[in-house]
């Protein structure tokens, strides 16, 4: 049975979010899909999946959940412990924990209602170490939301309870916290004032792995306002605060050479930008494997091979990404793989490839994930339809797109929607040019 | 419809005595299980380099040509193989890998062969063995280069280009002839990427509708929006209805309609195409008038239909209208010389694309070409030859610009531990991984295959690691 039937016979709930996750990830492709000529055009919807096999893999699975279930209610018995020995700070930290477990499996919403109710506790307290703590983890699930203004209001609460307790770490994570809210927006002076500050706190200790992450938000900083000289320089630096440091470096180190990529990439360097993406992919295998990385590194090394005209290995690069997406269970690196792969059929000129950009859709209706991506989905799918067909939808995707980017207050998003929205306009009204 | 010129050349071949650059790559705790490496390397007559981790070896890798690789995997074994496979993917120079692990499983070496790796030697590491895999590096590079045909035939350019003399081409053509001039309808039949597009647009270049072409991929469309894609929608006839939109059926009218992979398509759809069929119009989606449609249809599949029928799955009354005329195209495997001429024409074509000459093929490329099953046909051909045209860079299509699942297949390649029979448990192994290879995985298809029932299959896969 195709997952796209299977999915139909699926209620929408909650308790069935694993058993979604199952389906995909035990899907296969039936090999005369596969070279047949549906096979460019393949999808999670159109593999398949047996019932047989499914029923196979539900032990571990449903043993995953219990495990996880059981992690939460342990850690609430032990707020309800902690509160009864007047231990609140503790009881905090338990709940905070709690959050942290259900961040970890990309249940974002659920950390968010265990950060809050321990929010409400720790504000209570005199100590305020814990109501830091609490508003840098909302503060930093807010932005993972996508919830950007929302997180910089928690980030700005940690920046202020930090200096006045002298708790210079949290001071230094709320500055990049609100750092990083502002570049998500496109507020370019702003995250630099916020980055600038976090690093002026920094240089003063040793703090090597802070100082790394805040040099590489900084290369990315230049590198998006078009400095790619200083961008190149911060990211050096980066690499080097990682360089020799023991126990999840190998992470960090793996998102520099993709940033250092992507900026060579945009240095008009394919090769050296192929072999940082590569580097960065044996970095996220060195230690403890990233999934999610891993499939953001492979689509920015596919996008480097599709802008470069070499479309095959582009494919193949997209391909793998979406294996192990599948695999390991990365329901929203799909809907960025299936985007991207929409967009190189548009770029072959190939209409049949709106299949990827519905697929796209889809997930993002089933995820119910952050509204971002389903505007860069409607943006992506609104450039094809420019190109293959059909200039009404075009309009209306854009339109879709820059209206969830406008409530999003993603600005430089709206701008380029509005760019694209307007060529749309001068294509359809050659008279109004000619004028 | 295309001729080949034959002639023979001999190409420059590697010296047999030349230095074999190896990269071993170690782990984080230094050359420990590689230390006599180093002591053999002059002996051998290998130049060695050392990584001490995966980071450093990929920036050897894409700072140098190799020849071999030897990694050495840790407690996740099969993600580390699967890893090092796709990192040495288009890697400069094509270099081999040699998996070493301290007690490879029989499931790590099945899956390795799988995957084209060279070998996979136990830990600690024995210099016979090693020697063994050199030799085999270094006799891969003796090639010879052979002229690829130079296909003449006018028609046999483009995208869509028909290539092809076998006897059973000679039989599609001929009935091809013979339809094309009227407005019948077709129904291709052909195993998975035989080309039934390619017959399908030549009928219609061939035929008398002046309008376009266009076609229409069955398996490729979520079943929900099928019925819009074909025959159209009005506006807001549900969500993501925008706008109105024109069907394929009235796009391809006064010209074909080319309905690939129709047996994918649910039985409520197949009511309403033959509907189509019979009575020459359709209803958008949403919209309540009827609208007259004239258009050639030629269907296709990759599926037995008469089985279809017998399953429930396909409408029989359908399945006459679509096959007035059936038109059977070959495997690739019995077209004999038409892989030739396949290749030469994809090599031309590729080599346009990535800016190469590419006008010859060793000896051994080729040997590997004919040995493979191709089980995608002209498609996983065509793949092939294009990814070879994108490494290659001397005009010579050789067999480390082939990808490792073929060159797993090399005709003469000694067993894993040379001289030493294997056991039965290990050739069953073997046997039903090949299987496996052959159905894509398909635990139902393998079983047919091997003649044993799915669950003792399952139970054998689950012993062996499979």
């Amino acid at each position: 049975m195709r997952v796209e039937q299977a999915w139909r016979l699926l209620p929408n709930l909650e308790a069935l979010v694993p058993l979604r996750g199952l389906l995909l990830s035990s899907a296969r492709p039936d090999e005369r899909v596969q070279w047949g000529s549906g096979g460019p055009y393949l999808t999670i919807g159109k593999r398949d999946v047996e019932p047989g096999e499914l029923e196979r893999s539900m032990g571990p699975v449903l043993a995953g959940v219990a495990e996880h279930i059981a992690a939460l209610y342990k850690a609430y018995v032990e707020a309800l412990e902690r509160q009864e020995r007047n231990d609140a700070p503790g009881a905090v930290t338990a709940l905070v924990g709690a959050g942290r477990l259900e961040e970890r499996v990309g249940r974002l919403s659920q950390a968010r209602a265990w950060y809050e109710v321990a929010l409400a506790l720790a504000e209570a307290l005199q100590d305020r170490r814990p109501e830091i703590d609490t508003l840098l983890a909302i503060g930093h699930v807010c932005l993972a939301l996508g919830q950007y203004a929302e997180g910089a209001r928690y980030y700005q609460r940690a920046l202020v309870l930090s200096e006045a307790e002298f708790d210079q770490a949290g001071a230094v994570d709320a500055s990049v916290g609100l750092g990083n809210a502002a570049f998500e927006r496109a507020e370019w002076a702003g995250a630099r004032a916020w980055y600038s500050r976090a690093l002026r706190l920094t240089e003063a200790g040793n703090d090597r792995l802070r100082l790394g992450r805040i040099t590489h938000r900084l290369g990315l900083l230049d590198r998006r306002q078009g400095d790619l000289t200083a961008a190149g320089e911060n990211l050096r630096r980066a690499r080097e605060c990682f360089e020799g440091l023991d126990g999840g470096a190998a992470l960090e180190m793996a998102r520099v050479l993709d940033a250092q990529g992507e900026l060579d990439a945009a240095l008009g360097r394919p090769g050296p930008a192929a072999a940082a993406f590569r580097e960065a992919l044996a970095w996220v295998r060195r230690d403890q494997h990233d999934a999610g990385l891993d499939v953001t590194i492979r689509l920015h090394l596919a996008e480097l091979l599709l802008d470069t005209g070499r479309w095959l290995e582009a494919e193949e690069e997209m391909r793998r990404a979406e294996q192990l997406a599948i695999t390991s269970n990365q329901t929203r690196g799909l809907v960025q793989i299936y985007t991207l792969l929409g967009t190189l059929r548009g770029r072959q000129g190939d209409e049949t490839g709106f299949v990827f950009f519905e697929q796209a859709i889809a997930l993002c209706r089933a995820l119910e994930g952050p509204l971002l991506d389903d505007a860069r989905v409607y943006h992506a799918y609104g450039l094809f339809r420019q190109v293959c067909g059909g200039p009404d939808e075009a309009r209306a995707y854009l339109e879709r797109a820059r209206g969830i980017f406008r409530s999003l207050g993603v600005d430089a998003e709206v701008e380029r929607v509005e760019a694209a929205l307007r060529s749309s306009h001068d294509v359809n009204t050659p008279a109004a040019g000619a004028g | 419809m295309t001729r080949p010129t034959q002639q023979t050349i001999n190409g420059p071949a590697r010296p047999a005595t030349d230095a074999v650059r190896v990269l071993a790559v170690g782990g984080e705790a230094g050359p420990g299980p590689l230390q006599s490496l180093r002591q053999w390397a002059a002996d051998l007559s290998v130049e060695l380099e050392w990584a001490a981790d995966l980071p450093r070896a990929t920036r050897l890798l894409a700072g140098g040509q190799w020849d071999l690789v030897l990694a050495v995997l840790g407690d996740r074994s099969d993600e580390e193989l699967a890893w090092w496979v796709d990192a040495l993917r288009g890697a400069p120079g094509g270099p081999r890998l040699i998996a070493l692990a301290d007690r490879p499983s029989m499931g790590l070496a099945l899956r390795a062969e799988k995957l084209g790796v060279l070998d996979v030697l136990a830990l600690p590491l024995q210099r016979e063995a090693l020697a063994n895999a050199i030799a085999r590096v270094r006799s891969a590079a003796t090639e010879v280069a052979l002229p690829l045909p130079t296909v003449v035939d006018a028609d046999a350019h483009g995208h869509y280009a028909l290539v092809g003399q076998s006897p059973a081409m000679l039989d599609v053509y001929k009935l091809m002839a013979r339809v094309a001039h009227s407005t019948v309808t077709v129904l291709i039949q052909g195993e998975s990427g035989t080309g039934k597009e390619v017959v399908a647009r030549t009928i219609h270049q061939h035929g008398p509708a002046p309008g376009p072409f266009v076609a229409v991929n069955c398996a490729a469309i979520p079943e929900n929006l099928l019925e819009s894609e074909l025959f159209g929608h009005e506006k807001g006839a549900f969500t993501g209805a925008v706008a109105r939109k024109i069907g394929r059926f009235e796009q391809a009218g006064g010209g074909t309609l080319f309905l690939d992979e129709i047996a994918d398509m649910s039985l409520s759809l197949q009511a309403k195409i033959l509907r189509a069929v019979q009575e020459r119009e359709i209803e958008r989606v949403g919209g309540g008038e009827s609208i007259p449609v004239t258009v050639r249809l030629i269907a296709a599949t990759n599926r037995d239909l008469q089985e279809a029928i017998a399953q429930g799955r396909f409408r029989e009354d359908l399945y006459y209208r679509l096959a007035v005329v059936t038109l059977q195209l070959p495997r690739l495997i019995d077209r004999g010389d038409d892989l030739l001429l396949l290749i030469g024409h994809f090599a031309r074509q590729f080599g346009e694309r990535y800016g190469k000459r590419i006008d010859a093929l060793s000896d051994r490329a080729l040997e590997l070409l004919r040995n493979h099953q191709w089980v995608g046909n002209v498609r996983e051909l065509r793949n092939v030859i294009e990814r070879a045209a994108i490494v290659v860079s001397d005009g010579t299509l050789r067999s480390e610009h082939l990808p490792d699942e073929l060159r797993a297949e090399e005709p003469g390649v000694p067993e894993r531990s040379a001289g030493v029979l294997p056991t039965l448990a290990e050739a069953e192994a073997r046997h039903i991984t090949r299987v496996l290879s052959h159905t894509g995985g398909q635990i139902g298809a393998a079983a047919e295959i091997l003649g044993i029932h799915r669950n003792t299959l399952t139970r054998k896969m689950k012993e062996y690691g499979l």
